[in-house]
């Protein structure tokens, strides 16, 4: 005996599968406009990865040590900084991120008042206190991001732009520190380019501390 | 007159009051807090947080809560920006499957929507209790995105994709548009459909709706689901906002969008609430969290700050219970 069913109910079951049909053109739709497939060593050959010794090396030579002259006597901004901090900050400082703190390239010279393990202080004519120059614990992204000559959107991805920041530090480790502060001693009479930290809302200039980018002892 | 100011009224209306009175005394307090580019930025700012709390309110209205969702968040962001950066590679196919944006955005919902629904099956399947399932996958959820990531931030993700968080329609930032089409959808579900009535039904009375017939463990499970996908719409608005999926993402997200539902006047334990409600909540946290940045107020403090006032709500909202 058939079984009588409602037109209602006939219609439903009649519908069932055109919404499932419809579900799954929907699903294949999607799907091919999601995924794409390649051959892996062909992906592989077309990517070479991100070498950030040979990057920070570049940086050095063709970017960094050309805007050295560009850098500000530490004397000059100082006294900027007293009178006219907004303008200090607009004309020499150079920051990647958001925020108050921000990074100066700088240059001056003066006499070494004392060699310690960790830095070297320096007084410079018409500045106090002594300036201090970092010659064991190079950290940071001073010294990449003071010259303003690093684009961020450069990069792929932050590990590798950070991992610029740390060869950076480590050629100054290796090749600009060590001839420096193997022969310095008090009394000495020293010229130097470097990179300082300030905070623009909180400033303190009483304790500066350079990350050294060129040294020279320069007595007569 | 009376019946404005009468307490069922004030009641009704007290967080449009209370955005009334923030908005008011921070643009005295501070002259660039009526300026358009803030307007538009708090706005922007908290989209993913009016997402994440549409789907947190449906779960309050069922008297339950859900902890995961900034871990859900993050790990729902990391996977779409991996997917899109890296693919997947099968090395034992020499096989290399590329994700599009739309591939990538899909991958990352459907994740964040399974997420979800193992969060309800978990509670309605072996009756744990939903702060408990919730917080452990806050947990789990933040272990696979550390797993995922590595622990470093996927970044570099191409200016089509930044345009979901960063990008204008209109004149009106995208992620703005995505809030309100979430928040439109959400309050058509439970304002006109059956689901939405059940939704209510169930956290007023959950015996009740299981005798009158509702399937109450199918209509958690897609609850939960919902707020998971919803997670992860606001984990891909953050993540291209910021043009990079960090793995600490939506730290403390659960505790802002809890906030936001309750300021919006959702009950706690269910039933009585509602999306707009929910939306006036979120406006309030973020304008307040703006305004507590640009009056310098120290983050410890804000912290402070922002827990009173959700302290205040809970303490409003159990007031107008008692009296109703």
């Amino acid at each position: 005996m058939s079984k009588i069913m409602p037109p209602t109910a006939k219609r439903n079951n009649m519908r069932k599968p055109l919404r499932y049909l419809v579900f799954l053109l929907l699903v294949a739709v999607l799907a091919y406009n999601s995924v794409y497939f390649k051959k892996l060593d062909e992906v592989k050959a077309g990517s070479a990865s991100f070498n950030a010794v040979k990057y920070a090396s570049d940086f050095w030579n063709t970017k960094l040590i050309p805007t050295l002259n560009k850098a500000v006597e530490i004397n000059s901004l100082l006294s900027l900084l007293k009178t006219d901090k907004e303008k200090a900050f607009k004309d020499h400082s150079h920051a990647l991120g958001i925020g108050n703190i921000r990074y100066f390239l700088i240059k001056g010279s003066g006499v070494v008042t004392d060699v310690a393990e960790n830095q070297v202080s320096v007084q410079i004519e018409g500045v106090a206190p002594d300036i201090n120059i970092a010659t064991e614990y190079i950290f940071g992204n001073a010294v990449r991001d003071a010259s303003g000559a690093i684009d961020i959107n450069a990069f792929s991805n932050s590990m590798d732009f950070n991992n610029v920041s740390a060869e950076i530090n480590k050629i100054i480790r290796e090749k600009v520190v060590p001839p420096f502060k193997s022969n310095v001693k008090k009394g000495d009479h020293v010229d130097f380019t470097g990179a300082i930290e300030l905070n623009r809302e909180h400033l303190q200039t009483n304790n500066l501390e350079v990350i050294p980018v060129n040294l020279k002892i320069t007595n007569p | 007159m009376d019946a404005i100011l009468n307490r069922n009224n004030f009641a009704r209306f007290q967080s449009l009051i209370a955005l009334f009175l923030l908005c008011l005394g921070l643009s005295i307090l501070s002259d660039k807090f009526l300026s358009v580019s803030n307007l538009w930025n708090v706005m922007r700012q908290i989209s993913a947080n009016i997402c994440i709390s549409t789907g947190m309110t449906l779960i309050v209205l069922t008297a339950g809560i859900d902890l995961s969702v900034g871990s859900v968040l993050a790990l729902c962001g990391a996977i779409t920006a991996g997917l899109l950066k890296n693919g997947i590679e099968v090395p034992a196919n020499n096989l290399y499957i590329g994700f599009t944006i739309l591939g990538a955005i899909l991958a990352g919902v459907l994740t964040g929507s399974f997420l979800g629904a193992f969060n309800g099956w978990a509670i309605t399947r072996f009756k744990v209790p939903p702060f408990v399932a919730t917080l452990a996958m806050l947990t789990v959820a933040r272990g696979f995105t550390m797993l995922w990531t590595g622990g470093f931030p996927i970044s570099g993700l191409g200016d089509t994709f930044l345009y979901f968080g960063t990008g204008w329609l209109l004149g009106i930032p995208v992620p703005v548009w995505i809030s309100v089409l979430v928040v439109g959808i959400a309050v058509f579900v439970t304002n006109k459909t059956r689901i939405g009535r059940y939704i209510y039904a169930i956290g007023g009375n959950e015996s009740a709706s299981r005798l009158s017939g509702i399937n109450v463990d199918r209509v958690k499970i897609i609850v939960y689901t919902i707020a998971g996908g919803l997670a992860a719409v606001g984990g891909i608005m953050v993540t291209s906002r910021l043009d990079s999926a960090q793995p600490n993402a939506g730290m403390s997200y659960e505790l802002d969008s809890i906030a936001a539902v309750v300021i919006g006047g959702t009950s706690l334990s269910g039933g009585r609430g509602s999306i707009m409600g929910t939306v006036q909540g979120a406006i309030i946290i973020g304008v307040l969290n703006n305004g507590l940045v640009l009056l310098n107020v120290s983050p410890f403090w804000q912290q402070v700050v922002k827990g009173l006032v959700i302290l205040l709500a809970v303490i409003i909202d159990k007031s107008n219970s008692k009296n109703e």
